[in-house]
């Protein structure tokens, strides 16, 4: 059983991780807390879902699966980079100048805008994906992992992977590096800071969205409210990893799915929201700037 | 002197209103409806004011009732208590004679206190737990069966057919899934062990640490009380963690939707439900009436429809929308329903209610002979 609640909790961290970079980013350049990001994953469920459809319908998966979760994972991203970049461009670019709250509340106003947009256009039900690929994998150490499982834990390790050698190595990885130190003087040096500030948002959300369909495949449901408990979760992780430090969200995320995983099973399934937000607070208490969140130097 | 004529004008027109409202309240007579009509379980709410409303449009079609049309009023309680009560002040300040509904047993239980206070007649076509009728209120009635009927026969199934040695029951923290998973640890007695009881939280996506926990335990199948949103998603995962043993739940998953939701992993899995009503010639006719309006009824649509035309016959024959009056003639007298005929015992609760046990067979319901 230990394996397998292994296995459960590494590939539900997984998805934790890759929307809590997204929060961990922006902080990390901005000191804004993006609420509007879990809304963003959503979005990205809900994309993922309709190119799946729109894929069945001309008959991809029966010709290749792979290539069909490949384009719809990288079209879904696609549509929420733009997202991404549209809502830094309209709703926290205009209050960069303003007091630390306006952007904040201007986060949680898009938020709201965002998931009834959904809820009028695709309606309160529950969106439902019949399984595409089969629940029984292969057996490690007595427990299953399934396709999907395999599939969330290596897409998402590639991700994070492409994202940590973009920040440490490119050009632009450095000029995010640089304006999350000191963005005027970064300015000065003749970074073009908006456009820094536009990449992150679209890296953020192309990973959200990544998770988003990621989600959909593993569990086959989606609603419009389903980004508010993702959000806080991924956010509860970003802080737990120290926010503003890209492997603390990394940490945080997968450490956030095990602990629920593990909290569950051993100790009371019906308080499983309760454990993260529980070691959230001890963490908090312990180390006020999460757990990796020291190495002011690093955070982007 | 100005502001007092303002006053005195808003005064006015807020009388006129009133006394119009009051007017064209008694050319009608209002039935609420009450359900949950958007969220997960948003079929089983709309299904129940879909039917509702066809009761009452054949009713207008005739002339109504009492020589007065009859008026709809839809609620939706999101299948949350609170939204539930907020539902009932609503019905209560619009003044209707009767509710169907609610559809949840956590919704129906809280609200009925709230309608009988207000002397308002309540049918609930889908409220399984007994303790709904059990408060001593005498406008209360439901024309479904009872979650101890329904654990008794599942149980009585699963040791009959099943026959495991170990058994583990998981349940949605709700009035409804909560005492029907007890109900079923009860009837099963000394039958079998129960080695893992356990609650879920309604509307989390990931059930895979519970499933991997039952798992453990190696139990022969497992009982959920719940609704066919998280039932889905239970099988659904199940069969990702390795746990290949049937599932036996009860009425709230017994819809469709709870396939489309599963898929595959949907196979096998027991349901407990009322007959199939598909022989009997009233149902048919009530199938097709429906289907011509708004395609497919749904599981409980039928006793929704029933429910309606219950309170619907009470008035005319008492010639009374007085609740009291109504609920007397309803508790003493015998009504022919689209789903047979309907007479209720002391409680409030329908004398016969038959529960049967459904399988899932190439994705559709079948009663298991």
């Amino acid at each position: 059983m230990f394996v397998q609640q292994l296995i459960n909790g590494l590939a539900l961290g997984a998805v934790y991780a890759l929307i809590a970079l997204g929060y961990t980013m922006v902080y990390g350049i901005l000191h804004l807390i993006n609420f509007a990001h879990g809304e963003v994953y959503m979005l990205g469920a809900y994309l993922g879902i309709i190119v799946m459809g729109l894929f069945t319908l001309v008959g991809l998966p029966a010709y290749s699966l792979p290539l069909t979760l490949f384009l719809t994972i990288l079209i879904s991203m696609a549509f929420c980079a733009l997202y991404g970049a549209a809502i830094e461009r309209f709703a926290y670019r205009p209050l960069r100048a303003a007091a630390k709250l306006a952007p904040l509340i201007s986060a949680v106003g898009v938020s709201i805008i965002l998931q009834n947009v959904v809820m009028l256009t695709q309606g309160t039900e529950y969106k439902n994906l019949p399984p595409l690929l089969p629940s029984e994998g292969f057996d490690l150490l007595g427990a299953n992992v399934s396709p999907v499982q395999a599939f969330i834990l290596s897409s998402s390790i590639v991700l994070m992977l492409i994202l940590h050698f973009f920040v440490a190595k490119t050009r632009l990885g450095k000029a995010m590096r640089a304006t999350s130190q000191d963005r005027v003087m970064a300015g000065l040096l003749g970074i073009n800071i908006n456009q820094v500030i536009s990449i992150t948002f679209m890296i953020g959300s192309s990973l959200a969205a990544a998770a988003g369909v990621m989600v959909t495949l593993y569990y086959g449901v989606v609603h419009f409210f389903m980004g508010y408990l993702a959000g806080i979760k991924a956010f509860t992780a970003a802080v737990l990893g120290g926010i503003g430090s890209i492997p603390g969200a990394m940490l945080g995320g997968f450490m956030l799915g095990l602990i629920e995983n593990f909290g569950a099973s051993y100790i009371s399934s019906v308080y499983k929201d309760a454990f993260a937000f529980l070691i959230l607070i001890i963490t908090l208490i312990l180390r006020p700037s999460g757990l990796l969140g020291q190495k002011a130097m690093d955070k982007v | 002197m100005k502001r007092f004529f303002a006053y005195l004008s808003v005064l006015g027109s807020v009388a006129v209103f009133l006394i119009s409202c009051q007017s064209q309240q008694q050319n009608v007579i209002r039935i609420g409806a009450a359900g949950p009509m958007t969220g997960d379980q948003s079929k089983m709410g709309i299904d129940l004011r879909n039917s509702v409303e066809l009761a009452v449009a054949e009713w207008n079609q005739q002339g109504g009732v009492l020589g007065k049309k009859i008026e709809m009023l839809a609620g939706d309680d999101q299948a949350d208590p609170k939204q539930a009560v907020s539902v009932a002040n609503k019905f209560i300040n619009q003044k209707v004679v009767a509710v169907v509904g609610h559809w949840n047993s956590s919704c129906s239980i809280p609200t009925s206190k709230y309608y009988s206070d207000a002397n308002i007649v309540m049918i609930s076509p889908a409220t399984t737990n007994p303790q709904f009728t059990l408060q001593g209120l005498k406008k209360v009635f439901r024309v479904c069966g009872t979650d101890d009927q329904q654990g008794r026969i599942a149980a009585a199934f699963v040791l009959k057919t099943l026959r495991p040695k170990r058994i583990a029951v998981i349940h949605d923290k709700t009035a409804y899934g909560q005492g029907l998973a007890d109900y079923f640890q009860k009837a099963l007695g000394n039958g079998a062990e129960v080695v893992y009881y356990g609650g879920i939280v309604q509307r989390d996506p990931d059930y895979k640490a519970v499933l991997t926990a039952i798992k453990e335990k190696k139990p022969e199948v497992y009982f959920f009380g719940g609704i066919y949103p998280e039932a889905g998603r239970l099988v659904r995962q199940a069969k990702e963690v390795g746990l290949s043993i049937p599932m036996i739940t009860g009425d709230g998953v017994y819809d469709p939707t709870f396939v489309n939701i599963a898929g595959k992993a949907a196979e096998g899995t027991y349901v407990t439900f009322g007959k199939d009503p598909a022989g009997l010639t009233t149902a048919r006719s009530f199938n097709e009436k429906y289907k011509k309006v708004y395609g497919e009824p749904g599981p409980y649509s039928i006793y929704a429809y029933d429910a309606a035309n219950v309170i619907l016959n009470a008035i005319k024959a008492t010639g009374s929308t007085d609740a009291t009056t109504v609920a007397e003639y309803i508790a003493k007298s015998t009504f022919q329903g689209a789903f047979g005929d309907i007479s209720f015992d002391k409680n409030g609760d329908v004398t016969k209610a038959p529960y049967v046990v459904w399988q899932v067979r190439d994705g559709k319901f079948t009663e298991v002979k």
